[in-house]
């Protein structure tokens, strides 16, 4: 067999004639680079009105009022940064949702350090969410909070819902893996074969870096070469390029995971699938998710190579709720949110799901009282009232 | 025959020769993932890569020194006074090495020419097969020799974290092998279907049409790796050589800090799990007393 060749005449000859065009390029990059760039992210205006320990909670109020009486509560995952929901005016689920009189406040996990290492799944879900939920139902005297949840932040919010049912007045999932028996995507194949156990106990965290090269390594011909090449083909564009820088900057804004809390996902989740059997246990109680009574509605995408479909959909068929609905996005993991094509639909569907599930409660959690036990009475009347039944659907 | 030739029949002048290329091919086969990433990395990965990068250095002194013409004398020169045992086991490792090095040069000779499209499970696993092996058998047990008297504990602690640094590098750089394989494949279908349409007279003048169709092959081959198990075994490696290697240095820093007045880790570890408890406790109580209230 003859070695192939690269025909290096022609390729030389288009070069000579691309260089004039190379050559205005680099001039229009050297004019960007060099010239002011808006590339800052998360700019919505917001106040902190919770910490505790390393976490704060973001809270976004709509210019021209709240048209929902129940706030919504976003939970993000511990892996990145919940700035990708405000990445840049224009490109804003949180913006979206106060467009559409929805007031929301957003968990801000903050930078784990080694202290963090010990930290369970527990300590995030009964822990930390809990405290906000509390925090927020005291704060506007309501019984209850609307639930939204992202990737892991979503696998908690589920968990936390089947928990704490009486606290939780409509639970949105999104992009949220809870079957981990699956093929389809790379990390379910690599997870069910590494060995956490040594991993944590060798590391204490897991680090940010490694976290990036791992979903760097997805997929190399993208995210490693293709996409720099379109950087490149687009360096003379302002606006492309502010983009870029902004995505740049989410991307690799990683804070490293805590160790314990990672080693239970993974063992528990992606090796033994155990949440969506009910098998489930956290701070020594199982997490049953036929206790979700409440309304679902649960987003994922048809092109998510890190949770892919066959993760999110079985969650409406394994919950107790009667009112649940999956929306299947022509989209990625990350599009859900930073699309303009999605934008222009995910937000305003959500606010109105809300809006049609937005009946006031009659009691707000007293001071002393058993908060639990009065709410979860009513819970159950609330649930049978819809009766909507599951619905499916794809944009 | 001259005298340089004849220099290069001593065994001393073969060995310290071996040590050169083999370092030369560990040193360039280390840079290729930094070097082919370097425009992307963040700086926090540009400082893994700077870590990485130190390990081959290290190497590269300690075989130097030990390479050069009076070391390799010297070393010689005692070998006389050796147990004949001690000089076999040399001398079978001298074997293996050699083995090892033709394995090398058959590797390169068919560079391009035995990857076949899409497929994984015929890589050339051998090749560091044979360095493992070599390594384990005729290398590893120098750095693991039982060690005697007060510092036994610090000089069997550096052994091992040098041997583990060696095992991880030799782990790292099949796993950089393998993830370089795609690369190889793709560029050589593309130029197989440039070559095709060149004959033809089809060769188009928008040459970012073959640059997708070559992105499109190159993600494909990625995802045939991926999930085959030949991939997932050698990411599994890796990721345990680098454990254990991260662990043992671990344990070597601990033993060098506890002559400063600083914590370790492992005293930070202590007191970070106990304020971890206390704090859950506390909380919990807390809530106990508001409920009270």
């Amino acid at each position: 067999m003859s070695e192939p060749k690269i025909p290096v005449d022609l390729i030389m000859k288009k070069l000579t004639e691309d260089s004039e065009e190379v050559l205005k390029t680099a001039q229009k990059a050297s004019d960007v680079l060099l010239g002011p760039l808006d590339t800052a992210i998360s700019t919505t205006p917001c106040d902190i009105v919770y910490e505790e320990d390393r976490i704060k909670v973001k809270h976004y109020k709509p210019k021209t009022g709240a048209k929902l009486k129940t706030p919504l509560l976003l939970v993000y995952a511990l892996i990145n940064r919940e700035t990708m929901l405000d990445l840049q005016p224009g490109r804003s689920t949180i913006q979206n949702f106060l467009d559409e009189g929805v007031e929301v406040y957003m968990i801000d996990w903050g930078y784990p350090t080694r202290k963090d290492r010990y930290l369970t799944i527990d300590d995030h879900v009964n822990g930390y969410i809990n405290n906000v939920v509390d925090f927020i139902r005291k704060r506007h005297s309501i019984p209850k909070i609307n639930l939204m949840g992202i990737c892991m932040g979503g696998t908690f919010s589920v968990m936390y819902t089947a928990l704490h049912p009486e606290k939780i007045k409509n639970l949105i999932t999104t992009v949220t893996p809870t079957n981990f028996d699956t093929d389809q995507g790379l990390l379910h194949i690599w997870m069910k074969t590494i060995d956490v156990d040594r991993m944590i106990d060798t590391l204490g965290n897991v680090p940010a870096d490694m976290m990036n090269l791992g979903f760097l390594i997805l997929n190399p011909a993208r995210l490693m070469i293709d996409k720099y090449v379109g950087f490149l083909k687009n360096i003379g564009d302002k606006t492309f390029v502010e983009n870029f820088i902004r995505m740049e900057k989410w991307i690799f804004d990683s804070p490293d995971v805590p160790g314990e809390t990672f080693r239970q996902f993974i063992n528990d989740l992606y090796k033994k699938n155990l949440l969506i059997q009910n098998k489930m246990e956290l701070g020594g109680r199982r997490v049953d998710l036929k206790k979700i009574t409440v309304p679902l509605l649960n987003f994922y995408g048809r092109y998510d190579h890190l949770v892919p479909p066959e993760a999110c959909e079985h969650l409406t068929e394994a919950v107790g709720s009667r009112d649940t609905e999956d929306v299947c996005l022509d989209t990625g993991h990350i599009g859900i949110y930073v699309s303009s094509r999605v934008q222009k639909e995910f937000a305003p569907r959500i606010a109105r799901w809300l809006k049609e599930r937005d009946k006031p409660e009659k009691e707000s959690p007293g001071r002393k009282k058993p908060v639990a036990s009065r709410t979860a009475a009513k819970t159950k009347a609330t649930i049978s009232s819809p009766k909507k039944g599951k619905k499916k659907s794809s944009t | 025959m001259s005298e340089n030739q004849n220099e290069k029949l001593y065994p001393e002048s073969l060995m310290s020769f071996w040590m050169k290329s083999a370092t030369d091919f560990w040193k360039s086969t280390s840079r290729i993932w930094p070097d082919a990433t370097e425009p992307f990395q963040s700086e926090g990965l540009k400082k893994q890569f700077q870590k990485l990068e130190s390990a081959p250095k290290m190497w590269q002194s300690f075989i130097s020194a030990f390479s050069a013409p009076e070391s390799m004398n010297a070393l010689f020169k005692g070998m006389d006074i050796l147990p004949e045992v001690v000089l076999q086991t040399l001398q079978s490792g001298w074997g293996g090495y050699s083995d090892l090095q033709k394995k090398w040069l058959e590797k390169a000779s068919r560079m391009g020419k035995q990857s076949e499209a899409y497929k994984f499970e015929d890589i050339d696993k051998d090749l560091f097969k044979a360095w493992a092996e070599v390594y384990e058998k005729e290398f590893s047990q120098f750095l693991n020799v039982p060690q005697i008297g007060l510092t036994r504990f610090y000089q069997e602690r550096t052994g091992q974290t040098l041997d583990r640094l060696n095992l991880f590098e030799i782990a790292l750089s099949e796993f950089v092998n393998l993830l370089y394989l795609p690369v190889e494949k793709s560029t050589k279908a593309m130029s197989e279907k440039l070559e095709e349409v060149t004959k033809k007279g089809e060769l188009s003048e928008n040459f970012e049409e073959y640059y997708r169709e070559w992105i499109k092959i190159l993600e494909g081959h990625y995802m045939v790796l991926f999930k085959s198990t030949e991939y997932i075994q050698v990411l599994n490696n890796v990721l345990d050589a680098g454990q254990n290697y991260f662990s043992a240095r671990n344990h070597l820093i601990e033993d060098i800090l506890q002559f400063f007045p600083v914590a370790t880790n492992k005293d930070m570890d202590e007191l970070y799990k106990e304020i971890y408890l206390l704090k859950k406790e506390v909380k919990k109580l807390s809530k106990k007393v508001a409920g009270l209230k």
